[in-house]
């Protein structure tokens, strides 16, 4: 019986779909032209710009310091919730497991708009401090699940195995449960990265002066009107994130799968 | 008397003690800063606004008075049905992509993967960025309409309501793909191989089996594409037009324009509602085993009532 | 009895791979059909080309006299039971033994009754609304046969339909099978790596092997005349002894010279000529044991040897007995309680007798080579 040919074809236009803006944008950030409705030759000027620009890169330090101290926190405490879901079923943890899932259904936008409202109710001023509380709360949840997913393959007699021996828990910890678990808390942590630096919603909602980060600094160009140079920024800034994911799928392809 | 309830709480202690140290940080983390939070939304609602834009003192019914006027239920059906629209296009699109994407050779399949997710993994605004050119005034796409004669050169691709579905399709997209893979990955595909050979059709075959199998990936796919199309809040703002706002939009226009918290507050109110109902409705239907799930439901007369006796 | 299944030198490849070369076979109506063979020996392809999930490169597939090779699996007249049952799993054991017949759209009251007939063959009413996931892997496959059986198939298909259930409950299912053969008479073609199923069910066994059927015949003709090596050790355990071909005695006999053992009488099912290379293959329970020297007629093999290896199995022992170079397997089933015999042990020296009529010589077909001792009985 000879396959279908209408999920291949699905595929494919999805695809198209999918890559025609990230193309078109790729070739306008070389196009001399503002708007790209004609090719006016191929220039670097627009990478130029973007280079002198200085407001860019004080987002580009509020991004990377939100980022990693968000990271450092939210994996550490994500983590910690992942091995008590896993290792206890107590109505305490029926509680637990509930708090930590409704961050992930929650729009962003109830999201940014409670804590606002939480700061403003505390007379908490808003600055770099309110950007990352705000990012460790949703990224525990994310580093939580992506850890309690790996824990499902995880066999407990390993650490019984340890305590057979005479490990005491700090030997467990460090010698058994971090080796082991290693490849799913640092899929959480770079998982709590990457959606720190995306987030734009809820930062924009807690948000002070001065502790704009990159996707924030990026809506108010696209809102005033000075997109010019946001092609080219784009296309670094895609460049970039593209070459992180496919260099950790392909390590972790080649990493022995516990 | 005393030394007994104290070596109850001690043995008490001794037991959950570790238990409850281990949850205390995420715990009680994300009670301070997600469960509170959410709470006051519904309560700041019935504060007054101040003319700082801070959060007055007392209590007040005005806000939802103001809820009441005739342009909000307004905003909130177009914001249900454009979310409703956006998920059941991504689902059309997903479930053939998704199938065709669980029967590739698992060594091809982890690429073609990556390529389906890839553009999820840019930045969300430049996303939105990349459909402005797209569809810009300027742009290529409408100027070779133009040029062709199917748009008139003062029509406008962007800022209208098709252009925030069709970026919110694009968003969500890859939200639909991977649930519906992942069932269709766990799909037994002997079993269209089995409906074959019982006499069905391919397309037989594909509706009796296929996706009632996949429920649960589909309800999933529903979930994570219908949700936060609800709260959309960037994607009407930078490519549709005031005739195309949804709730998202108010509440940012009441928080950083008006200066009004208690009236945003309400608002998110109103959309937490919103939310809360279609994941009610799916936590029914799946807490109801999929087995207990009658699928294949014939139009009135007897469920084979025979065969049982 | 006349063939309801002719296949005509069918070919199937996968790239540049055959995996089905040239078979012919035809099926008897109402018999048991076994395909047996290891696994990757085409088997299940040559199955689901009957069942029409592949087509065959070339070659036909006659059913009742119309070639069927190009016809899609929902229009033949032909029903597969699948090696892990494929039950749907969202539909209740009624409703996946309906599914064929509300595929055909065929009325509502029919359904029920057909429905409720399978359900008395299989003998599964209590569970009629559960769902697969419900019930055991025995009442799966009562289920699968029920939801084909309802097709009034031509053939019945069933692909290693026991390999996934446990010893006790496939001697149960074995039963099962030749109890519901027994009772819709249709022609069932089973696909099976397990000798023993296929030998207790089958009226016909085709063993396949890299493609090719290797021998086709009754289960007592292959397991005592088969024609080649493979099929000598892939049907039981056998004893091969390669030699030469020392003379021919009158019509019937030849007397083999077995290096490493000596000369042996065996019975020529074929005309040999002296010279010829050949593989004698010859069953262990063939052979009698005995501690004191009997004294045979000439038609008997003698030959001394010394016990290796004792495997008491209950109802038989297995002996490994060191015999000139060879290592023979022999089988002694236990017709007399074993402990009021003086039991013969380890090392200790013991005859060997065998009758002429009970070796067999292959037909050493694509030249299969007679001076390579095998593993099993090599020095």
């Amino acid at each position: 019986m000879k396959p279908s040919r209408v999920p291949l074809y699905t595929t494919l236009a999805v695809l198209a779909f999918l890559y025609l803006p990230i193309v078109v944008m790729t070739v306008q950030s070389f196009n001399a032209a503002r708007y790209g409705g004609e090719w006016k030759g191929f220039t670097f000027s627009w990478y130029a710009k973007l280079f002198e620009d200085r407001s860019i890169w004080s987002a580009t330090r509020n991004t990377l310091v939100v980022a990693i101290s968000c990271t450092a926190v939210s994996t550490i405490i994500g983590s910690l919730a992942a091995w008590v879901l896993h290792r206890y079923r107590t109505r305490l943890q029926r509680l637990h497991y509930l708090v930590t899932y409704a961050p992930l259904v929650v729009p962003d936008i109830l999201m940014g708009i409670s804590l606002l409202l939480f700061y403003v109710n505390l007379k908490i001023l808003l600055g770099l401090g309110t950007v990352i509380l705000a990012h460790v709360t949703f990224c525990i949840s994310y580093v939580a699940f992506v850890v309690l997913g790996r824990l499902q393959d995880f066999d407990y007699s390993l650490v019984e195995a340890a305590q057979d021996l005479g490990a005491g828990w700090g030997r467990i910890v460090f010698r058994v449960l971090l080796p082991v678990l290693g490849p799913g808390i640092l899929a959480g942590a770079m998982l709590a990265f990457t959606l720190s630096v995306d987030d734009f919603v809820i930062t924009f909602f807690v948000a002070g002066p001065g502790s704009s980060t990159l996707p924030v600094h990026i809506y108010s160009m696209i809102k005033h009107g000075s997109t010019t140079v946001i092609n080219a920024l784009s296309v670094l800034f895609m460049t970039v994130t593209f070459a992180v994911v496919v260099i950790s799928q392909f390590f972790s392809r080649n990493r022995p799968v516990h | 008397m005393i030394t007994r309830l104290g070596r109850w709480v001690l043995s008490r202690l001794r037991r959950f003690l570790p238990e409850w140290l281990l949850t205390a940080p995420s715990l009680l983390w994300l009670l301070l800063f997600f469960v509170i939070p959410s709470l006051l939304v519904f309560t700041v609602a019935f504060r007054p606004p101040d003319p700082y834009g801070r959060i007055g003192e007392g209590w007040t019914l005005d806000t939802l008075a103001r809820l009441m006027q005739p342009s909000y239920p307004a905003i909130l059906w177009r914001t249900l049905r454009v979310s409703m629209v956006t998920t059941l296009v991504c689902l059309v699109m997903a479930v053939p992509a998704g199938y065709w994407l669980a029967r590739q050779p698992a060594s091809r399949r982890h690429w073609t993967l990556l390529l389906v997710i890839l553009p999820f993994w840019t930045n969300f605004l430049i996303r939105i960025f990349a459909w402005r050119t797209v569809l810009h005034p300027e742009g290529f796409l409408q100027t070779s309409l133009v040029k062709l004669g199917i748009l008139s050169s003062n029509a406008s691709l962007l800022y209208n309501e098709g252009a925030v579905l069709v970026v919110l399709i694009y968003t969500y997209l890859p939200f639909a793909i991977m649930p519906v893979y992942a069932a269709a990955e766990r799909f037994d595909f002997q079993l269209l191989d089995a409906a074959q050979d019982l006499g069905a059709t391919r397309f037989q075959a594909f509706v009796r089996v296929f996706l009632p199998s996949i429920q649960i990936g589909l309800l999933t796919a529903t979930l994570m594409v219908f949700i936060p199309a609800l709260g959309s809040y960037a994607i009407p703002d930078l490519v549709g037009g005031p005739s195309s706002e949804m709730v998202g939009n108010k509440i940012a226009q009441r928080v950083f324009t008006d200066r009004n918290l208690p009236h945003a507050s309400g608002l998110s109110a109103l959309l937490a509602l919103a939310v809360i109902l279609p994941m009610v409705i799916a936590m029914v239907v799946r807490s109801r085993h999929p087995d207990k799930v009658p699928v294949e439901r014939e139009k009135g007369g007897p469920r084979e009532g025979g065969a049982q006796g | 009895m006349e063939s309801i299944l002719e296949i005509k030198t069918v070919n199937k490849a996968f790239g540049a791979q055959r995996v089905v070369r040239d078979v012919s076979l035809s099926v008897k109506r109402g018999e048991v059909f076994s395909l047996l063979g290891p696994s990757g020996c085409g088997k299940t392809t040559l199955l689901r080309m009957i069942a029409g999930f592949e087509r065959p490169d070339s070659g036909s597939i006659l059913l009742d006299g119309t070639d069927v090779a190009q016809l899609p699996p929902n229009r033949r007249q032909v029903n597969t039971v699948f090696q892990n049952y494929a039950l749907f799993p969202h539909l209740s054991v009624a409703d996946n033994i309906a599914f064929g017949l509300r595929a055909e759209g065929k009325p509502k009251i029919e359904i029920q009754e057909e429905v409720h007939r399978m359900l008395d063959l299989i003998r599964m009413h209590e569970h009629a609304h559960k769902k697969p996931s419900q019930i055991s892997g025995g009442q799966k496959q009562r289920v699968a046969i029920a939801r084909a059986l309802i097709k009034k198939p031509k053939i019945l298909l069933l692909d290693e339909p026991l390999a996934a259930l446990d010893l006790k409950l496939r001697q149960h299912m074995l039963l099962e099978l030749d109890r519901i053969h027994d009772e819709v008479g249709i022609t069932f073609i089973y696909v099976t790596h397990d000798q023993d199923e296929a030998m207790s069910l089958s009226d016909h066994i085709a063993i396949m092997n890299e493609g090719v059927i290797e021998q086709l015949g009754t289960p007592a003709e292959v397991y005592e005349l088969p024609k080649s090596r493979f099929v000598a050790e892939f049907i039981g355990d056998t004893n091969l002894f390669p030699g030469k071909v020392a003379s021919v005695e009158g019509s019937d006999y030849c007397h083999l010279e077995v290096p490493g053992l000596g000369k042996i009488l065996a019975y020529q099912d074929r005309p040999v000529a002296p010279g010829e290379n050949v593989t004698l293959s010859l069953r262990p329970e063939k052979f009698n044991l005995s501690r004191e020297k009997p004294t045979v007629p000439s038609i008997q093999n003698l030959l001394p040897g010394v016990v290796d290896t004792i495997i008491y199995m209950g109802s038989e022992t297995r002996y490994v007995v060191r015999c000139g170079e060879f290592k023979l397997n022999v089988l002694r089933q236990h017709n007399r309680c074993l402990l009021e015999e003086k039991p013969i042990t380890w090392e200790d020296s013991v005859w060997l007798t065998w009758h002429a009529d009970d070796g067999n010589i292959l037909q050493s077909t694509n030249g299969t080579p007679a001076t390579t001792p095998n593993a099993d009985s090599a020095p």
